[in-house]
């Protein structure tokens, strides 16, 4: 029965991650004993902090986010490139585009969608400098991907400035000029919270539909997979290697131009100094734990932000909150061992399968 | 070592993958101071069995015994310390280093890196004639060389047993000889041999004895003089033999493919094709010879759109390809078969239906418009499993889970699918169950007789003989000569291809 | 396979184990739901920016505060920092968990959470609040507890145009921010009234949004050791952590330092110390505390408390006396014109 189970994909990768959980959720326990702390009643306290209306809110707020990152990383990992630069493409994205929603007033509706768009068009066109440089020079995009979000932060630095593309918004805070409400999307209420969920929500599960329907439905989604699978099949097979590089690439960053949207346009209608940071960053450990597919992604995701809302008990417990991040490694470094270990297994009853199906059981 | 025991005892050993039994009940005695040869298909067991010998794998089953006594090697480090030492098939030396260095690397404990080690070197070489120059630097050597440095390296470390896995395979034949020669002065000094390959003829002029190792185990041990070439390898395919060969002539005087001095560099701005032309019409095999290495997978990647070509044409019926991309090439009807199927012809780990698309992303009915069309692929793989023999419980499987012949034959079938005028097969058949290669045969026989033209390259100089209409033999990317199938003998194309023949009739 | 299964039981019961074994350690609580017997005790809820505890300048100089609201006033605290990459909803809600926990007053440090705070506050009216370096909350529960960096910034910036010999001193900020600004326009200006001629080099470490500036103490050394070599004699940096690095340089090539927000003699090494001319002090901690006591005594008001020279919220220290030598006559002086207005040291 487990070998029909192993058979199936994706009761490899449930299985891998639900592994990979009860193994995190082992070291947290060992270090919040020797720490001195009780393991039941923190997770506890995790758990009923966690499923809170406000908690629930912000996890899922904070969901869509990472959600989108690790949409855009995946992108580049379905075919073996690794866009370390989704953070910069996204704060560089969403700031261009904050600035251009706030200096023009525009017919709601068309308002957003400009919005929008600045923000698609400026994360694939920031991405679209990696893929040249690889195209045309064979430089590492991982190297470049790193460089370029230091360059990201320098421009956004120079840009927001009073008189450049920022306002002062308070005594110690600058940022772009407020979007006016015609550009805003308002929240969807949550039950027993008076915070709002960010309504961009449903354009990053649009987004995920999308991607699941990219990859698997269309032929440049095949061009991809098989050019990850194996760039020298794919090359043979016609598939134009250095096209795809720069396709991928403007695709994973116009994805990561949607990373700041939601709470751009849904909460703070301004990139200002303490708009968030380092979203693109987590974007890569979700992807890789969620397996680059979008329904894994979107458990990811959730379970991260899950873990990253439920910390906030902790410090309150005096616990300190970076067992979370101990949480969160442990998950990611086994899922990527336990899903190894689990796909090898699988492929190899594949193999018995096969063999003992036809009756050849020889080398 | 006393001379009455066998060097090496083999006996019962069994070893087991999960899924496949690699190995079993294999039993060889090799006797001391002998040239052993073990021979088999490929996939017959014959490198798991040298791994095992070499400490790289741990038999689940069965005794060795080296020089009478029993041993467990836990490492190849064992292994050297018993005096059985590798020289694999793809040599394992640093290029920029020079002999001296590429010698000592490892073992340095044994006699230092100085003059010592160097006498030592010259010692060793004088002793078996192996005529290797400390001081020369590795990259200056040619490939025979670099053999022989690969033995001084063994013999260095103490080796009275040397297991040579494939030798031949990359040797041009006067280096053949110029092995088998080592070999025997290796064999005069008193050391033992073990000479794997599936090279019939020099396994029978070299080796004293003869084991043949069929599905994993061992099925006969012969003396060279007691069997002919065919005899054995009827013994290691196990039954008789297909043969390739053509009946009438099926050439037309329409061309398909059309080469009109054509020339390819490498990154390295070496010339790997040089001046290359040549037609194939409807209903013709073309067969290219040669050593590998020559140029062969650059005129198959130029012709595919995978290398830039830097000057001449090359037209498919009335299309000029020079300058379209390799999709456009495969859709202007080029069907591929290429050298290293999992490189380049699958993708291992997607399952058949998909690897069925692979290469024909753009045509029915693997897709409708620019969506993948999932019913039509599948239909269309479930076809080709059936018409094409591919053994397989399903189309959901993994490409890898496969064996070598039956990837194969899913390959032939989907490049035969997308109804090609011209089929480029390079080694169709290398790898491959003797079943499949004679389904192989069957279907090019048939699509050469419905006006395909056909590409044919291989090593295999008896299939090329067999197979092709017409032979030409590239020597240094040149096409250096031309020879008729129909009565030239394996041997005469043999030195064609060394430029022994060269200027025949070009 | 089987055997992968058996691993994962093994796992899982080791998990349960453990959980179900873990007695002894500290119960954790959910929070909330804590706000009926908020009258017994009063408890003190203080929340961070990123970065938090452990800067050695804005936020401990809060947690110092603190930490004498606790020893001094026998009150309970309770500190949170914020995670990285968080939105005003996170803020909000840390608020909120403090505010419906009974924690009164609550003090927000920084200007972050100006907007968190504007959406908390009126939720909770008997609740008082205060914000650190911010005035835009508009509430009656709201005090907002704002700086004049530049009056300190203006004697620190005229003791080292006097100190000079070369004519020649540095700046080094931290991330160029308005608040920081604050704190070059300051010094920049008290240097000219002593030495219209001085010349004075100004960097900063980073520039918004990226904020490690404050935290890089190797760049903090790398650009006062450039500032040194290029003549300056006395470097004044207000770059947080980073501001350890520039006293290390100051103590390499022994020129003068001055330091920002807290003491920086006092956490200074037995070799840095005599380098330490003065520092800027930022009292966050008075404010703190000022706050605290006067929300027990009943005397909090809203709006903005400015802390400056007059009411000691800013000031120079004088904990190296040696090195100040005579200079604290002339600086006193001028605090008292700036105190009185004669003088009104530039913020922009």
């Amino acid at each position: 029965m487990i070998y029909r189970l192993l058979a199936k994909s994706y009761t490899r990768t449930i299985v891998a991650a639900l592994v990979a959980l009860v193994f995190a959720i082992a070291v947290t326990s060992i270090v919040l004993s020797v720490s001195g702390f009780d393991p039941p009643s923190t997770f506890q306290a995790m758990f009923e902090f966690g499923k809170e209306p406000d908690s629930v809110v912000n996890t899922v707020n904070r969901a869509s986010g990472y959600y989108l990152s690790a949409l855009a990383v995946a992108v580049g990992f379905r075919m073996n490139l690794f866009n370390i630069g989704v953070d910069g493409q996204y704060r560089l994205a969403a700031m261009l585009a904050a600035a251009v929603g706030g200096a023009w007033a525009l017919p709601a509706g068309l308002h957003q969608v400009v919005i929008v768009l600045v923000a698609v068009a400026v994360g694939g066109l920031w991405a679209a400098i990696p893929a040249m440089l690889k195209v045309a020079r064979g430089v590492s995009e991982v190297i470049s991907t790193i460089m370029l979000n230091f360059i990201a932060t320098a421009i956004i630095g120079f840009l927001l400035h009073p008189g450049r593309l920022a306002v002062q918004l308070g005594p110690n805070n600058i940022g772009t000029k407020p979007i006016s409400s015609s550009g805003r999307m308002p929240g969807i209420p949550y039950p027993g919270s008076e915070l709002k969920l960010y309504s961009f929500l449903v354009i990053a599960i649009l987004a995920g539909l999308g991607y699941w329907f990219m990859i698997n439905r269309t032929r440049f989604g095949f061009d991809l997979r098989a050019t990850g699978l194996s760039q020298s099949a794919a090359v043979a097979s016609g598939v134009d290697a250095r096209r795809m590089v720069v396709m991928a690439m403007v695709m994973s960053g116009a994805m990561a131009g949607l990373i700041g949207m939601p709470q751009l346009l849904g909460g703070s209608y301004t990139y200002s100094l303490d708009f968030p940071a380092g979203i693109g960053l987590t974007g890569i450990g979700i992807a890789l734990l969620g397996r680059n597919g979008p329904v894994g992604i979107a458990f990811a995701a959730l379970l991260w932000a899950f873990l990253d809302q439920s910390s906030q008990i902790l410090d309150f417990n005096d616990i300190p909150k970076e067992i979370v991040a101990i949480t969160q490694a442990a998950v990611l470094l086994s899922v990527v061992i336990v899903y190894e270990v689990v796909n090898r297994a699988g492929q190899r009853i594949d193999q018995r399968r096969v063999a003992t199906q036809l009756g050849e059981v020889t080398a | 070592m006393s001379p009455t025991e066998p060097a090496v005892e083999l006996h019962g050993i069994t070893k087991r993958f999960p899924g496949v039994v690699a190995n079993h009940d294999i039993d060889i005695e090799v006797a001391a101071g002998t040239v052993h040869a073990i021979v088999g298909e490929n996939g017959a067991g014959k490198s798991t069995l040298m791994k095992i010998l070499y400490g790289m794998q741990r038999p689940d089953e069965g005794t060795i015994k080296v020089a009478g006594k029993e041993v467990a090697f836990h490492s190849p480090a064992d292994a050297i310390t018993r005096g059985i030492g590798m020289v694999h098939q793809h040599f394992m030396l640093a290029d920029n280093l020079s002999v001296l260095e590429n010698v000592v690397l490892g073992a340095e404990k044994l006699h230092g890196i100085g003059g010592k080690a160097r006498r030592r070197i010259e010692e060793i070489s004088r002793q078996y004639g192996l005529g290797v120059e400390p001081d020369r630097l590795v990259e200056q050597l040619g490939v025979g060389a670099r053999q022989r440095v690969e033995i001084l390296k063994v013999l260095y470390r103490g080796a009275k047993i040397l297991i040579l896995d494939e030798p031949t395979a990359v040797l041009v034949p006067q280096e053949v000889e110029e092995l088998f020669g080592n070999l025997r002065e290796l064999k005069r000094e008193g050391l033992t041999v073990i000479f794997i390959s599936h090279k019939l003829d020099e396994v029978l002029s070299v080796a004293d004895t003869i084991t043949v190792i069929r599905r994993g185990t061992t099925v006969d041990t012969v003396q060279p003089g007691a069997v002919t070439a065919r005899q054995l390898a009827e013994l290691m395919v196990g039954s008789e033999l297909p043969v390739p060969e053509l009946r009438e002539s099926t050439v037309t005087d329409v061309p398909v493919l059309t080469m009109r001095d054509v020339t390819v560099r490498d990154a390295d701005g070496r010339t790997v094709v040089d001046d290359v032309s040549l037609t194939i019409h409807e209903g013709e095999i073309l067969g290219i010879a040669g050593v590998e290495g020559n140029g062969q997978a650059e005129l198959v990647e130029a012709i595919m759109g995978m290398l830039p070509v830097e000057s001449g044409v090359i037209r498919l019926s009335e299309t000029d390809l020079t300058g379209l991309v390799t999709r456009r090439r495969r859709e202007a009807g080029i069907g591929f078969i290429p050298e290293d199927r999992h490189r380049h012809g699958l993708l291992l780990d997607s399952p058949l239906w998909e690897n069925r698309i692979l290469g024909h992303q753009t045509r029915p009915p693997n897709v409708k418009g620019r969506l993948i069309d999932r019913q039509g692929a599948r239909r269309d793989t479930e076809r080709i499993v059936r018409d094409y023999d591919v053994r397989t419980p399903g189309i959901d499987v993994t490409a890898a889970s496969l064996s070598g012949g039956n990837q194969q034959k899913l390959i032939v079938g989907r490049e035969m699918s997308g109804r090609p005028k011209l089929l480029i097969a390079a080694h169709p058949t290398r790898g491959v169950d003797v079943g499949a290669q004679s389904a192989i045969w069957d279907h090019l026989r048939h699509a050469r007789a419905d006006g395909l033209a056909v590409l044919l390259i291989s090593a295999d100089l008896d299939e090329l003989i067999g197979m092709s209409d017409t032979l030409r033999v590239i020597l240094r990317g040149r096409l250096v000569g031309e020879a008729d199938p129909a009565t030239i003998t394996p041997d005469q194309l043999g030195s064609l291809m060394t430029g022994a023949g060269e200027g025949s009739a070009a | 396979m089987r055997r992968g299964v058996k691993i994962t039981a093994i796992v899982a019961s080791a998990v349960m184990a453990l959980s179900a074994a873990g007695c002894g350690g500290k119960k954790a609580t959910t929070g909330g739901g804590g706000g009926g017997d908020g009258k017994k005790t009063v408890k003190v809820g203080l929340a961070y920016d990123v970065g938090g505890r452990g800067d050695k300048s804005f936020n401990d100089a809060a947690y110092a505060g603190l930490q004498k609201v606790q020893s001094e006033l026998k009150l309970e605290v309770k500190d949170l920092e914020a995670k990285e990459g968080e939105s005003d909803n996170d803020k909000i809600q840390r608020l909120d968990l403090l505010a419906k926990s009974g924690y009164n007053p609550v003090v927000a440090v920084g200007f972050v959470y100006a907007t968190a705070l504007g959406k908390v506050a009126p939720k909770y009216p008997n609740t008082k609040f205060a914000i650190v370096d911010d005035n835009t909350v508009q509430a009656a529960n709201v005090t907002d507890l704002l700086f004049s960096e530049q009056e300190g910034s203006y004697l620190v910036g005229a003791a080292a145009a006097k100190k000079s010999k070369t004519g020649n001193i540095g700046f080094v900020g931290g991330v160029q921010t308005p608040l920081i600004k604050k704190f070059e326009v300051g010094y920049v200006a008290g240097a000219k009234k002593i030495n219209p001629n001085i010349k004075v080099q100004i960097k900063y470490i980073s520039q918004p949004p990226d904020f490690s500036g404050f935290k890089d103490p190797a760049k903090g050394k790398t650009i006062a050791q450039g500032m040194y070599d290029q003549g300056a004699d006395v470097v004044y940096a207000a770059a947080g952590l980073s501001g350890t690095g520039s006293l290390q340089a100051a103590t390499a090539g022994k020129k003068w330092f001055i330091g920002v927000d807290s003491d920086q003699y006092q956490t200074a090494s037995a070799a840095e110390k005599p380098y330490v001319l003065t520092s800027m002090l930022k009292r966050v901690d008075t404010a703190v505390f000022n706050f605290v006591k006067s929300v027990g005594d009943g005397t909090v008001q809203k709006g903005d408390i400015r802390f400056s020279l007059k009411n000691d919220g800013i000031d120079y220290s004088k904990s190296n006396p040696t090195a100040l030598a005579d200079l604290p006559t002339m600086l006193d002086d001028l605090k008292q014109q700036i105190i009185s207005g004669k003088i009104t040291p530039p913020e922009k």
